[in-house]
């Protein structure tokens, strides 16, 4: 094959298309990491859990669904949630749960399981630790 | 004759004029894809990639995006998916760009597939997994015709006689579904006593485990096309079960389940006393990289 040939193979229809296709994918992800580069937040995490209202109750257990959220700018690893359940009676229930990342703008959803109705007395739920990756 | 692309040049030319259609340009860009698969599955299947894609900041994300491309630029100076060689810098930049882009897409596709990204994936996350993900998946595009190519062997092969091979149909069939254990083994082993089989396990629903099978399905049988394009002529001379590429495909899926099954129960990720669906869960989440180990298995036979 001589050089004629090789560019005029080149320039086929079906080359243009997948090169061009190509050139967007690569174009779009280097674009994209140049965005979140430029308007990133590079504040450390900033954690917070909320509670879901929706208890469930299953084979005498209470279910409290909980969100925890990555509001800063970094990575949070092994993100630790923490439970206590404090009843009328003065007993306690607690219960703990580690997240291994939560990225930023990332969310995680989970559940803490009681014996004892959560409505029946005071629940705490909060993030105890976390450590940078 | 010492540059690879060389030896392809003549095999080629076989085919008819190559780069004018689209079926080629289809059959190069299969190809580098599996490729891409064979040398990018196991770190599919490694979580600490899944967390460094998500915390490394995007300018070392650039970084690495603008090493991988020099390094595979210098790479396709010599090998590259395409079976004609890029003779100037330019070509070659461009060839750059679509092995990039081929990678990084089946890297994204394999993402999506075993949910590590959905819609609830913050974007730096996503770009983060998807560079760290797609750096091997390129490196396997741009060593896909070296990695899915035997012409040396399919030489030797050529030069014997056909009749001889067709006496010995029981003896293909079984030296392919060898060379599948082999190929499974050597991909999937790996993985095998991994936590990543149950973690993803549990996050797929019968839905996304349907599809994982499909997937699986659909790459061996990527890898099995791209076999036929590569290896065509020595393959048309081998007789048994496994010489029409749908029955190969689906033939190697079972064998590669129950070998991955096999391998689950001998690191004893799953018993006996497991329920069923367990084993056919777990089962089918390995045997997406097994059954690609297999059909790359085959082309070594």
């Amino acid at each position: 094959m001589n050089q004629q040939q090789t560019n005029k193979l080149r320039q086929s229809l079906a080359e243009k298309v997948s090169f061009f296709l190509s050139l967007s994918i690569v174009a779009a992800i280097t674009i994209l990491i140049g965005y979140t580069w430029l308007t990133g937040d590079t504040n450390p995490p900033t954690l917070s859990v909320t509670t879901g209202t929706n208890i469930r109750q299953a084979e005498r257990q209470y279910y409290v669904p909980f969100t925890v959220s990555n509001l800063g700018g970094s990575t949070a690893e092994s993100v630790e949630v923490v439970a206590q359940l404090l009843l009328s009676n003065g007993n306690r229930e607690t219960g703990s749960q580690q997240i291994d990342f939560l990225s930023r703008k990332e969310q995680r959803n989970g559940e803490f399981i009681f014996t004892h109705n959560p409505q029946q007395g005071q629940l705490t739920i909060r993030v105890a630790s976390y450590k940078l990756p | 004759m010492n540059n690879p692309r060389d030896r392809y040049k003549k095999s080629s030319n076989q085919h008819g004029v190559y780069g004018d259609n689209w079926q080629q340009e289809a059959k190069e860009i299969i190809s580098g894809a599996s490729g891409g698969f064979l040398f990018g599955i196991p770190l599919i299947y490694t979580m600490e990639v899944w967390f460094i894609g998500s915390y490394v900041q995007p300018a070392i994300l650039l970084s690495i995006l603008v090493i991988t491309f020099i390094i595979i630029l210098l790479v396709n100076r010599i090998e590259g998916f395409r079976t004609r060689e890029s003779e100037t810098l330019p070509g070659a930049i461009a060839e750059t760009i679509e092995t990039l882009a081929i990678g990084i897409a089946c890297a994204l596709i394999m993402l999506v597939i075993l949910q590590r990204i959905d819609w609830q994936t913050p974007l730096t996350e996503i770009l983060g997994k998807v560079v760290f993900e797609g750096v091997p998946f390129s490196l396997g595009v741009a060593f896909s015709r070296s990695l899915l190519s035997r012409e040396a062997d399919s030489e030797q092969i050529r030069s014997t006689p056909s009749s001889n091979h067709r006496s010995f149909s029981w003896r293909d069939t079984s030296a392919d579904l060898t060379a599948t254990l082999i190929g499974a083994l050597f991909i999937a082993f790996n993985i095998a006593p991994t936590d990543e089989i149950a973690v993803l396990a549990a996050s797929a629903s019968p839905w996304w485990l349907l599809l994982i099978m499909v997937t699986s399905l659909v790459i061996s049988y990527g890898i099995v096309f791209a076999a036929e394009f590569t290896n065509s002529d020595r393959r048309r001379q081998q007789q048994g079960l496994f010489q029409s590429p749908q029955t190969e495909t689906i033939i190697s899926y079972l064998v590669s389940l129950v070998a991955g099954m096999l391998m689950l129960w001998f690191f004893q990720k799953i018993t006996f006393g497991d329920p069923w669906f367990i084993w056919l869960r777990y089962g089918i989440i390995l045997a997406l990289p097994a059954s690609i180990g297999g059909a790359a298995g085959r082309l070594a036979v």
